[in-house]
């Protein structure tokens, strides 16, 4: 009795003090480039979404467009024939690497992807990614 | 033909005008704390909100997807996005749509930080309930910064599970929405 209350004890420390390893030292479920991989929501984003969300994918792509938040920035890659994007926020390690991208750069973002969406505000697809980390 | 270019551009020039009194970012933050005495894990942000203002009739919306919250902890990450919490694939958007209620209050002309009171419907789990609530909204060099603070009843969106009744995530947890608009 008193292992296995040890045991589940043990179990229960684990689960709630595991934290999320640095996505650097993930491998990517899947490689993609950047408007392919638009593309493919814009197609059919159920579909997209069974096959990519909360997997770790590597996108490769130009970066469009930088945006403030906080103290930190996300980084986009647009598909500026149909406005759609994709949005990066970076894991805190990762931070300091992403602020030094500028618009133009070509890059190899690896993060969780959380999906893709319709925007009624923007009126075009957009997908996010959580815990990036910058390929080198 | 001179009448008809004339007529474009004052079109054009009309619509211009209109569009820019909308600012967007796709960028926007969603702070959610559900922590509680016995649990400080039910906590996570979201900073891939796209949110909206119309600084001329004062009509304000964001929509974030439910699986861009992150957690520091994988299995209460897993716990919020399951079909006993948020149901993230059965539903998987929150959205709000909603108005500035004492626009004249707000002066998005000049340079300060103003009291708003912002009113509209807030999606989430599938539910829609209207909501009032608080909001700073600070202007300076034209960009706007707008902070809203609100709790919500989770058993309003019919979100309930074993953690929440057994008191490890608050029953009403904290959300915090900040947008920088450019």
């Amino acid at each position: 009795m008193v292992v296995l209350i040890a045991i589940g004890a043990i179990a229960a420390w684990f689960i709630f003090t595991e934290k999320y390893a640095n996505t650097i030292t993930k491998n990517a479920d899947f490689i993609v480039n950047d408007i392919g991989f638009i593309k493919e929501f814009a197609q059919n984003d159920s579909v997209a979404n069974k096959k990519y969300a909360e997997k770790i994918i590597t996108v490769n792509g130009i970066v469009s467009e930088i945006e403030p938040v906080d103290s930190i920035v996300n980084i986009k890659m647009i598909d500026t024939i149909t406005d759609a994007f994709i949005n990066f926020t970076f894991q805190e390690a990762s931070v300091v690497e992403a602020k030094l991208l500028k618009k133009g750069d070509t890059v190899s973002i690896k993060g969780s992807c959380s999906g893709g969406a319709y925007s009624e505000i923007l009126e075009t697809i957009f997908i996010t990614f959580k815990r990036c980390a910058l390929n080198k | 033909m001179k009448k008809t270019i004339l007529l474009l551009v004052v079109t054009t020039t009309t619509m211009l005008s209109f569009a820019q009194k909308k600012k967007i970012t796709t960028s926007a933050t969603i702070n959610f704390d559900a922590i509680t005495t016995l649990d400080a894990l039910p906590k996570a942000d979201n900073k891939t909100v796209v949110a909206s203002i119309n600084t001329k009739n004062g009509e304000v919306a964001f929509e974030s997807i439910i699986k861009s919250f992150s957690f520091t902890n994988p299995t209460i990450q897993d716990h919020f996005n399951g079909a006993k919490w948020m149901d993230s694939e059965k539903f998987p958007k929150a959205t709000f749509k909603g108005k500035i209620t004492n626009l004249v209050d707000v002066n998005f002309k000049v340079d300060g930080s103003y009291n708003a009171i912002v009113t509209g419907n807030l999606t989430i789990h599938g539910v829609t309930k209207p909501i009032t609530t608080n909001a700073i909204i600070v202007v300076k060099e034209k960009a706007v910064t707008t902070t809203a603070e609100f709790s919500i009843k989770l058993a309003d969106y019919n979100v309930d599970g074993a953690a929440i009744a057994a008191g490890k995530v608050a029953k009403e947890p904290k959300i915090t929405v900040t947008a920088f608009f450019k």
